[in-house]
């Protein structure tokens, strides 16, 4: 080989990655273009909802694309405070949304860890039933619920809007997997020390798995404070109302007033977001583990 | 100390018998090793003794008391696992004072006792560490530590040092024989590693296929296997066996015929009769080199590879009786394809009949 067919080589070489380069970046960009145009479709609408809320209602129906108030008013959420039960509907859905959580997690924890762990007669029916019940819709189910708390005469209370949405298949879905693939060692060690059942669940799997717990307990926080269709049927007192259904609430004699309803909508919206902002990780991590299961 | 004895102890799971009918006694302060092949039940039967596993038939004797059908806590029993099984979401005090918390002993008790181990085991520098944050050595005197602070009657290890290299393992298999010499405990311990069983025990329990192959103290076993499979099972590199005919016998020797013409005369247990057809083993260290035409050569072979490993060579010769693998010293200036002769150290070769034992 000459020499300068061996030089000829490596330059050739290096304008061939150079090229490739140049496609991937070109891919890259095309990407990153497309992504981006994606993010601004989706994120508009919440800028104009949150836009909107400081603007004065005559601001509002006023004809024409304006992206920034012309007269910056807190009104409307002065309203929102002052003028409607937020405080009350607030109150309510921490509440039904913070028992909804922790029943949710400690039930399906403890179903998840007999099913795993445990040998005991009709193991695998109450397997296959959880299985199936993850199978029916809410919906299809609403007005056995309706009928079963209105013969309970619990409509109108938190009681109604917590107890349907005790029923978590895939919560307990997801502690089976994680308490199935502890090594068995670990229960022979605690075992060995002395560790009952209460022990090794407390002690030993939960916390092993405390990381599916904080995901859990996120997304079963964030579904029962942004749900809607069922306790705005099991309630109609405003007193006993959740934000979400709340929201529906705030209307004028005189027609709707867009700027008072976003404010509403966007303190309603807010402790999700801050949850979201504060444990960003875990709800991916949670939205990961449930989008698994439901495959 | 204390002692542990299995009375025909037997275990199926369905249609497989992982062990059968087998009866074995641990002296107390003993360190046992149960060693064999995967499969042979080794894992099965220590577990049975921690009580991890039911005992199909039979019965387990913990210092005399019937344990069979007591529950692994109340045993008296610690086990140190393959994994090490350490909890990841306790520090390293905790996962040591973890049994003294489950039976509810006061937190100065356990400061104290895990205080103590982390001595023992020079732990204290990292109790306040993870499992995570731990060398795997550092991790395994965890473990150790958390069996130690139980005080327990038995100790059980099953493969602890499996997950560990090998120069680690070295240094495990010293701390741990030290350990069994200051707590003159009794030890159990699964491995299928013959080196780390001869080098830790001072008894060795060979399993095959569920059963007992022999009990014996290492040399005894390396010098004295009972069969076959106990044969090729320690050593190593692997003991040599050829096809031979035995061409008669007296006085507890007999003259074994290889392949090839070549006559051995060896010592035999057995008084016979014999049968025709046998196996001789002979160690890779039993042979000695000599030039192919020396009055005490018995075989003559070409080397078909050489193998430095520092402390001593490996060769591996055919001859006309069969492959052979000859162990010589470190410093063996000996090539592939050479001629060499064998001279067998006759005395120490064992003679085995077809069905696989001693004779």
């Amino acid at each position: 080989m000459s020499a300068a067919a061996a030089n000829a080589r490596p330059a050739a070489d290096a304008a061939r990655r150079l090229n490739r380069l140049r496609a991937f970046d070109s891919v890259g960009l095309f990407m990153t273009v497309g992504t981006l145009a994606l993010a601004v479709l989706w994120a508009f609408p919440l800028y104009w909802a949150l836009v909107t809320t400081f603007k004065p209602e005559s601001e509002v129906v006023k004809a024409g694309l304006q992206l920034w108030p012309e007269h910056f008013t807190l009104e409307n959420y002065g309203h929102a405070l002052f003028d409607t039960e937020i405080g009350h509907w607030y109150v309510n859905s921490l509440v039904t949304s913070g028992a909804t959580t922790l029943i949710v997690v400690f039930m399906a924890a403890g179903a998840g860890y007999a099913i795993s762990q445990l040998n005991f007669p009709g193991r695998r029916l109450f397997w296959w039933t959880i299985l199936a019940s993850f199978m029916v819709p809410f919906q299809a189910l609403i007005v056995n619920q309706f009928v079963l708390m209105s013969q309970l005469h619990l409509i109108n209370t938190l009681t109604a809007v917590v107890a349907p949405q005790l029923i978590a298949p895939v919560a307990v879905i997801i502690y089976k997997q994680f308490f199935d693939s502890v090594p068995r060692d670990f229960r022979e060690a605690a075992v060995i020390d002395g560790a009952g059942e209460f022990q090794l669940f407390f002690r030993v799997y939960l916390p092993m798995n405390w990381g599916v717990t904080t995901a859990l307990a996120i997304i079963v926080f964030i579904g029962a404070w942004n749900n809607f269709l069922w306790p705005f049927l099991a309630v109609t007192e405003q007193e006993k109302m959740n934000v979400t259904v709340g929201i529906t609430q705030v209307f004028d004699a005189f027609g709707v007033k867009y700027a008072r309803e976003l404010a509403v909508s966007m303190l309603a919206a807010l402790p999700v977001a801050a949850i979201y902002l504060i444990f960003q990780r875990r709800v991916t991590q949670a939205i990961m583990l449930t989008a698994g299961i439901k495959g | 100390m204390h002692s542990v004895e299995l009375r025909n102890v037997s275990k199926r799971y369905g249609a497989v018998q992982a062990i059968s009918d087998l009866s074995l006694s641990v002296a107390p302060g003993s360190f046992t090793a149960l060693l064999g092949p995967s499969g042979c039940g080794k894992s099965t039967l220590l577990r049975m003794i921690a009580g991890l596993e039911e005992i199909t038939a039979g019965q387990c004797f913990i210092d005399d008391v019937d344990v069979t059908l007591t529950p692994p806590a109340k045993r008296r029993i610690a086990m140190v696992f393959q994994s090490y099984a350490l909890y990841p979401h306790m520090t390293v005090r905790q996962n040591i004072a973890f049994s003294l918390s489950l039976a509810g002993q006061s937190r100065k008790a356990q400061d104290e006792q895990t205080g103590k181990v982390a001595k023992l085991l020079q732990l204290e520098a990292l109790l306040d560490r993870r499992p995570a944050q731990l060398s795997g050595g550092q991790r395994q005197r965890v473990a150790i530590g958390r069996a130690l602070v139980r005080d327990p009657a038995v100790f059980l290890f099953d493969e602890p040092l499996s997950n560990l290299d090998a120069m680690l393992r070295g240094q495990m298999r010293v701390e741990l024989a030290k350990l069994h010499q200051d707590l003159g405990a009794t030890m159990i311990y699964v491995t299928h590693d013959q080196v780390e069983a001869m080098t830790l025990a001072d008894r060795i329990v060979v399993l095959d296929k569920g059963r007992i192959s022999q009990i014996g103290s290492p040399l005894e076993l390396y010098n004295s296997p009972a069969n076959k499979f106990v044969a090729s099972f320690i050593g190593s590199p692997g003991m040599n066996f050829l096809p031979v005919t035995i061409a008669g016998a007296a006085s507890g020797r007999a003259k074994a015929k290889l392949a090839g013409g070549a006559m051995i005369e060896t010592p035999v247990r057995s008084v016979g009769p014999f049968p025709p057809d046998a196996e001789l083993g002979i160690r890779p260290e039993h042979f000695a080199l000599v030039a192919p035409d020396a009055p005490g050569s018995a075989l003559t072979g070409a080397i078909s590879l050489v193998e430095h490993l520092g402390n001593s060579t490996i060769l591996h010769v055919d001859t006309p009786a069969g492959p052979l693998i000859v162990e010589g010293e470190g410093n063996l200036a000996a090539k592939a394809g050479e001629n060499v002769g064998l001279a067998v150290d006759s005395d120490r070769a064992q003679l085995f009949g077809p069905d696989g034992n001693a004779l």
